[in-house]
């Protein structure tokens, strides 16, 4: 996996199980990390249901995916879309009217090879299921990130998932745990995170909670780190500051905690931006 | 008071949650050894015929799925009758 004329990191976001928040994890940290300076690739390989272009807000600036790349029709650089909020962030999109079966691991490859030369980070949006995506998602990746939920389906999927990736010799796994609720936990009703670290036995990369803004940035094409009033947007911008190797404590979950009683009415103050 | 203590901890006890760590405790160890309920109990029964054929076994022999981080491992606990 090594390759010495390059140093950028291809960074897999994969879960087993659909919608835990793979594309938003993706969207989230690619534009937190483009927006700290770094130059970040974003590949869609979820073929014939793509999602991040959506979720970005680039989905009228498409104009080649990736199995045109890979079948010649275009350059790599022709099918990058640049986002015009963040100079540093390009997507490459999925083609929707194709199939998972159309591209190979190895060719996957050779463009995140490609990638690997001009950006920092290159990630890539794993679809749901363990098949031919996911082996295409994990050929190049040097590091990976399994998204959970605090539900026993997720959690089952994400495990199935670490143990293939750990069959496949991958040392590099790190834990996202999303849409957690405190309360929930607090009352008895969701699994906890010291419960998930004890399930599933992988570093603990962030905690996302829960927040309706979530579902409001994606209805506007745009990333909830754009968003520096609400929860997940903070968690999401630690976690991008965690790849870079920075040591950052992970958020207090607690709402109703008097830390964030203060911090609350101290951002209600402030104007937003 | 008491009601009220009692309360916390027959929500304790049975709590949602309690139950999702129980259910995945046991299918991670069978989808991690790739076993199922049915293959231990066969194999179960099994171990305790292997042994019960040379020496005399006494109360509850157990065989149970144990996890050591991501592995797991069979415990098998066979109390024999002593002289």
């Amino acid at each position: 996996m090594e390759n010495s004329t390059t140093n950028g990191e291809v960074i897999v976001v994969t879960s087993g199980k659909g919608g835990v928040g793979k594309t938003t994890t993706v969207a989230n940290l690619s534009t937190s990390l483009a927006r700290m300076g770094y130059k970040v690739a974003v590949m869609d390989l979820d073929i014939g249901l793509k999602k991040l272009d959506l979720i970005l807000g680039l989905e009228n600036r498409v104009i080649y995916d990736i199995v045109q790349v890979i079948e010649g029709e275009c350059t790599l650089k022709q099918a990058l879309v640049k986002d015009k909020r963040f100079p540093g962030l390009c997507m490459l999109p999925a083609a929707q009217t194709r199939n998972k079966d159309d591209i190979s691991p190895e060719q996957v490859q050779v463009v995140c090879d490609n990638l690997k030369q001009e950006f920092d980070y290159v990630f890539i949006d794993c679809p749901a299921g363990i098949e031919q995506g996911f082996k295409n998602s994990i050929a190049a990746a040097d590091k990976a990130i399994v998204v959970t939920n605090p539900e026993v389906s997720a959690v089952r999927d994400a495990d199935r998932i670490i143990g293939m990736l750990e069959s496949a010799q991958y040392k590099d796994i790190h834990l996202l745990v999303n849409r957690v609720q405190n309360d929930m936990i607090k009352s008895g009703n969701m699994l906890s995170i010291e419960d998930l670290a004890e399930h599933l036995c992988i570093n603990l990369l962030g905690i996302v909670p829960e927040d309706k803004n979530v579902l409001i940035s994606t209805n506007k094409g745009e990333p909830i780190i754009l968003n520096e009033r609400s929860q997940a947007s903070q968690a999401f911008n630690n976690i991008a500051q965690r790849l870079t190797g920075k040591d950052v404590p992970f958020l207090e979950l607690d709402e109703n905690s008097f830390w964030n009683k203060l911090r609350g009415l101290g951002r209600s103050l402030l104007p937003t931006r | 008071m008491l009601t009220f203590i009692k309360n916390v901890f027959k929500q304790e006890h049975n709590s949602s949650r309690r139950q999702a760590n129980d259910r995945l405790r046991v299918v991670l160890a069978h989808d991690r050894a790739g076993t199922s309920a049915e293959l231990m109990d066969t194999i179960k029964e099994e171990i305790i015929q292997v042994i019960a054929k040379h020496i005399e076994i006494v109360g509850n022999p157990e065989v149970n799925f144990i996890r050591e981080g991501r592995h797991s491992a069979l415990d098998i606990s066979i109390p024999i009758k002593g002289r």
